[in-house]
């Protein structure tokens, strides 16, 4: 009988020593969270618009859009004025 | 030397297991069986009770010298790593590196029903004295009610050694079943309104806070309890890991292959010593009705804490989620969960319930760590066994 009076109060302070550690942690993360607030991130910066390539463009673009062209014709199986190349943007 | 066909076949006959065998290890076999029966074929826990159950198997085999206590022997060696307390904490780390502790820094609270939720320990602690184990016995039966394996395994190697196989097993065990033991209670002590409370969502957290938790979770709680700096020390360094961003190795490691390995060491070692003698007593049957009653009240625990939680809170609180004080990450959470879309379909309880669940991990080492430091042999956080033994080694070496 003694024995389990001794259980009880064994079980009586070590809920309270539990609670009373919880309890604590609970207080350090209030304050962890008081003075260290969650920001959010910076949005990502705007992409930069990619040029658009115009017929003012170098030499080394015109023979780009001409080999994409003509490889854009072959793989459609069209002819290469049916294909109008609109725009074009660098990745 | 004179040969005889007839004792030649008859020695090697006496050589065979079958003949050592003994009416308790026949019993063992089966029990082993049935272990992984449930395992394999019924998905109970299989990646513990699977090796459980062929470490059983294995050191009940006559003149295997698989038995956790046949010196020298492999399992021998395998437990050395529970009974030194080196496996358990192992476990943690890998825990630690697993579990996201964010759910529980938005809503701290939740601790509360982690602590409330080991109530299952301690009425299973005075239940056990009432059934005549004494207080270590009944100490390392109790925390079967913080429904975590490694913290059972580790309490009960140093309280009870003796009890380890049925402890081990009683815990993974309701473990398994847990979708089957919490749901009944759950809704008996919870009105269709409570169960129906939809929770605010989780306010994020700075990763500074996630970085500097763990870090001061330790520095309090081990002083308080150095008992317990085994366990939380490895559960926050896991974290840690986790959290700090520049230990991407380690992480990966702790929550893959490190947690695998040892849980693989961990469960053979418990397995084996699962003999006829240490095993086939009243004790584990006691043991068995112990741990259910342990669950059940842990989880009556945390649910009526919520149920407390709920009137404080003016109905914010769904108490369903005090269930999930029961350790037993992630599935005790994913009941209440599924308890509280019985209810309605449109509520999301999993990642709340991941706050309490988290809170009974850290609640369940805190009461081991109470339990050590009233019952333990008083070397805890100071000269832990293993400690001593590498000593003795690294000095025989230098020698």
């Amino acid at each position: 009988m003694s024995l389990i009076l001794q259980s009880i109060q064994v079980s009586i302070l070590s809920m309270l020593v539990i609670f009373l550690v919880l309890g604590i942690l609970i207080g350090v993360i209030k304050v962890l969270v008081h003075f260290l607030p969650y920001m959010a991130p910076p949005p990502p910066p705007p992409r930069a618009q990619a040029p658009v390539a115009n017929a003012s463009g170098s030499s080394q673009d015109d023979d780009h859009i001409a080999a994409i062209h003509a490889v854009l014709a072959h793989h459609l199986g069209k002819a290469p004025h049916e294909i109008q190349i609109s725009n074009i943007q660098t990745l | 030397m004179d040969f005889s066909f007839q004792d030649s076949i008859s020695k090697i006959l006496h050589s065979t297991g079958f003949v050592a065998m003994s009416p308790g290890q026949g019993v063992m076999i089966a029990i082993a069986l049935i272990l992984l029966y449930l395992a394999i074929w019924k998905k109970f826990e299989p990646l513990l009770l699977l090796p459980i159950g062929f470490g059983c198997l294995l050191a009940n085999l006559p003149l295997s010298m698989m038995a956790n206590t046949n010196e020298g022997g492999l399992f021998n060696i395998f437990y050395y790593g529970v009974r030194h307390e080196i496996l358990p904490p192992l476990i943690f780390l890998g825990v630690g590196a697993l579990t996201d502790f964010g759910p529980l820094l938005a809503n701290p609270k939740t601790l509360m029903l982690g602590a409330a939720a080991q109530i299952g320990v301690y009425t299973t602690l005075i239940g056990a004295v009432a059934l005549g184990f004494n207080m270590q016995e009944a100490s390392a039966i109790g925390i079967i009610g913080g429904a975590d394996g490694p913290t059972s395994i580790f309490l009960a190697a140093k309280l009870a050694p003796h009890l380890l196989g049925p402890i081990a097993v009683a815990a993974y065990s309701y473990m398994s079943l847990v979708p089957l033991i919490q749901p009944p209670i759950m809704r008996f002590l919870t009105t269709e309104k409570e169960r129906a409370v939809k929770m605010e969502q989780l306010k994020p957290i700075s990763q500074t806070v996630k970085i500097i938790f763990p870090i001061a979770s330790t520095v309090i709680v081990v002083l308080m309890l150095p008992g317990v700096a085994p366990l939380l020390g490895m559960l926050m360094l896991g974290n840690l890991f986790r959290e700090s961003g520049v230990t991407a190795r380690l992480h990966e490691t702790s929550q893959t292959h490190l947690i695998n390995i040892v849980t693989i060491l961990l469960a053979l070692a418990v397995g084996s010593s699962m003999t006829a003698e240490s095993f086939l007593t009243w004790n584990t049957i006691k043991i068995i009705v112990l741990g259910l009653l342990a669950f059940c009240m842990a989880t009556a625990g945390g649910v009526l804490f919520g149920k407390l939680m709920y009137i404080f809170s003016g109905g914010k609180i769904n108490p369903l989620i005090g269930s999930a004080g029961v350790s037993a990450v992630p599935m005790a959470a994913r009941v209440s969960q599924k308890v509280g879309q019985e209810t309605d379909k449109s509520n999301f309880l999993l990642m709340h319930a991941m706050g309490p669940n988290v809170a009974g991990v850290i609640g369940s080492a805190v009461a081991a760590g109470v339990f050590l430091s009233l019952f333990g042999s008083g070397d805890a956080g100071s000269g832990h066994a293993a400690i001593e033994t590498i000593t003795t080694v690294t000095t025989s070496l230098g020698q």
